[in-house]
């Protein structure tokens, strides 16, 4: 492993993690390259949260392969510095007040950015003195958001962080973490059901199903790379033979098919063919991918989003 | 939004490289452990204190009445004799052993929240339980040594002066404050840090086992009818040599302690 | 701002694009930083750049080494040539196809965008003189 900004923040090869007899992460094989905003997306339970532990070091791998900036993370103190793990679930020692989360945080964090801090207390409203048992889900949220932001660590995590964020708190997040991602590039995984709202701000998608990664690509690249067509049943039918089918849906003789990978002159074909043609969101993509389509997969997708 | 980037435009724009920077050395890291247990100065400081300072405060009204009871008034030698049996001296033990409970359970997810590893944790952990112990210990020490020059801080209440403590010189007293002060923390992280690599089962297993242990001793004891040796034993130690020897259960619990947690994982 | 299901770097170029057609933009000015696109649009700088970068390619943005981006001289009327035979393919070309099938003849389409826009321009008269 060579020490360069261009060599991988994290390489992971066969990676497994077993709980008993549960498989939380299966073989797992993947590499995020230094300074990009990735996220990490999957239902709950797909393996995200426990990916991460791994990575940070937090558990302890069945098998395979872990390098974080050239190491095997778990009671590495060289790599583990570089690192902030921000979880939904974050514990606090029992008196504590923000304050003191907040005081000691730059102990740990080279980068640790004061003024930054302060600014994202303003914008988050957090009061200090309060006990972090006594504050609510999300000023315990926005805890977490100020910690990973103002760390600058280079490579950061954010787990599901806005639990109990309002629209407008959560948007305040994007906000900050794009200009100062934009000012202090570094390695970013963004974990998250909110596909829709987060999905601007992704370079690269992994997406994780039953403990597999069946999605790695350029968030570009992948945007766009479905359409979803809608006509007669018929026409849509005959269009859509031979092709990577995602879904369907019907009523009475029309039918909304999404397809993935049509060109420039395919789409013209199925315009010529009388069908329109719907764009389709990296959320429902991903919601099409993970699981089938069954119902069970649309409706814990979107109770949680 | 955009006129914040504009206005910072200006400045030029900084990568932040992994591994260019010079990191914290190893006992940097460690210290900063002892200052995140101690950022929130109640917990190990402020609480303790202000227990020892209600528990002299009913040590003053608990003189009065033994006093009153004995018929011997404030200070006489049978009221001075029955405070000895006080264990107002230890009252903030019982918080302190929570307190070791909860820095395992409590700060320590939350230490590698803060990307710290477990060795360092543990090693910082150690180091605030010493340096809080050896605090005491001088603390206690003195109390106990102004106690006995005042007579009672000048009013026949004896609380620092009792159980074992102003037996047998100030120094005895230092370490077998220390000694219990260390083993009490211990004891509490030791134990939690079994909870928190095996959780339930490593409790029950634990509990199970120690249960095993002592009534197994006990039994042996008694059915060799070994109780007086037992008792001689104790009494050749005297105080310093018991709290020496419970050094060895002491330096069990941070040992074992710390292999258990090189290896324990945060619940999710 | 940002639709969905096209790739966000093309619909940035696009967005440079109509600000240089419109004015918005002149020619041998600035235009933001990469930065300040990605913050204003909420998209990620990488993605930002991309459309920048092929705005670039196509000689429509150039950069000054340590300064930044610029428009082209004579941009303008490059983007406008080309949105033209853009605007004949993507326009012109389905509506005379349509045409066709209905049996309107091309110098009949003619007439009735004639009249379309000249009835267009009295309803803005009318509009403004009521």
């Amino acid at each position: 492993m060579t020490t360069t900004t261009l060599a991988p923040a994290v390489s992971v090869e066969g990676l497994t993690k077993r709980y008993g007899k549960f498989t939380a992460v299966d073989n797992v094989s993947f590499h995020v390259e230094s300074n990009k905003i990735y996220g990490l997306l999957g239902r709950n339970g797909a393996g995200k949260t426990t990916i991460m532990q791994l990575l940070t070091g937090q558990q302890f791998a069945t098998s395979g392969e872990i390098s974080v900036f050239g190491d095997y993370p778990a009671e590495n103190a060289r790599v583990l510095q570089q690192i902030c793990f921000i979880k939904e679930a974050q514990k606090y020692p029992d008196t504590f007040k923000v304050k003191h989360v907040l005081a000691s945080a730059p102990w740990f964090f080279e980068n640790w950015d004061a003024d930054f801090a302060d600014r994202l207390v303003d914008d988050f409203r957090l009061p200090m003195k309060r006990d972090v048992k006594k504050v609510s889900r999300g000023q315990l949220s926005a805890i977490g958001v100020i910690v990973g932001l103002a760390s600058r660590a280079p490579l950061t995590f954010f787990d599901e962080p806005y639990l109990g964020l309002d629209a407008v708190a959560r948007q305040t997040f994007y906000d900050r973490l794009l200009e100062d991602f934009a000012e202090h590039p570094r390695t970013v995984i963004l974990s998250t059901h909110l596909i829709d709202e987060v999905s601007n701000l992704l370079e690269h998608v992994l997406v994780i199903d039953e403990g597999r990664i069946i999605i790695d690509q350029d968030a570009e690249e992948l945007r766009g790379s479905a359409s979803t067509v809608v006509g007669k049943a018929t026409d849509v039918d005959a269009f859509v033979a031979g092709r990577d089918v995602l879904h369907r849906e019907g009523i009475g003789g029309l039918a909304s098919v999404t397809v993935s990978g049509l060109s420039a002159a395919e789409r013209r074909t199925a315009a010529d063919a009388g069908l329109e043609l719907a764009p389709v969101s990296l959320q429902q993509l991903i919601v099409r991918k993970t699981s089938g389509s069954g119902a069970a997969a649309q409706s814990d997708w979107s109770e949680s989003a | 939004m955009t006129t914040t980037a504009i206005e910072r435009e200006t400045t030029p724009m900084t990568s932040t490289p992994a591994m260019t920077r010079p990191l914290p050395s190893p006992f940097a890291r460690i210290w900063n452990v002892v200052r995140l247990h101690l950022v929130d100065r109640r917990t190990y400081i402020g609480i303790p204190w202000i227990i020892v300072a209600f528990a002299f405060l009913i040590s003053i009204v608990l003189s009065n009445i033994i006093g009153f009871v004995t018929g011997d008034g404030l200070g006489g030698a049978e009221a001075t004799a029955n405070q000895r049996y006080s264990w107002a001296v230890l009252a903030p033990q019982w918080y302190l052993i929570v307190v070791a409970v909860q820095s395992i359970g409590l700060t320590f997810p939350f230490a590698l929240g803060f990307s710290v590893t477990r060795r360092d944790f543990y090693l910082g952990t150690s180091l605030m339980f010493v340096l809080i112990s050896a605090f005491n210990a001088v603390a206690f020490a003195v109390l106990t040594q102004i106690e006995k020059v005042t007579d009672g801080w000048w009013m026949g209440t004896y609380m620092f002066n009792a159980l074992w403590f102003g037996v047998d010189g100030w120094y005895v007293d230092l370490l077998s404050f220390f000694v219990l002060q260390l083993l009490v923390f211990f004891i509490g992280a030791s134990v939690t840090t079994i909870y928190m690599r095996w959780r339930i089962v490593g409790m029950l297993v634990f509990a199970i086992t120690v249960a095993v242990v002592v009534l197994g001793t006990l039994s042996l004891i008694t059915f060799t009818s070994s109780w007086p040796a037992v008792a001689t034993w104790f009494g050749q130690q005297g105080i310093a040599g018991i709290f020496l020897w419970l050094l060895v259960p002491t330096v069990l619990a941070a040992v074992g302690g710390y292999v258990t947690l090189r290896r324990a994982t945060p619940k999710n | 701002m940002i639709e969905e299901g096209k790739p966000i770097f093309v619909q940035i170029a696009e967005q440079i694009e109509n600000d240089i057609i419109d004015g918005a933009i002149e020619e041998e000015t600035q235009v933001p930083s990469t930065n300040e696109f990605a913050v204003f649009y909420r998209i990620n700088p990488a993605t930002a750049g991309k459309g920048v970068n092929r705005l670039v390619e196509d000689g429509i943005l150039y950069k000054k080494r340590g300064i930044g981006m610029f428009v082209a001289a004579g941009a303008r009327a490059r983007l406008v040539t080309n949105r033209t035979e853009e605007f004949a393919a993507s326009f012109v070309r389905p509506l005379l196809d349509e045409a066709a099938k209905l049996g309107i003849a091309p110098n009949q389409v003619a007439a009735m965008i004639q009249s379309a826009a000249s009835a267009d321009t009295t309803n803005q008269k009318e509009t403004v003189t009521s």
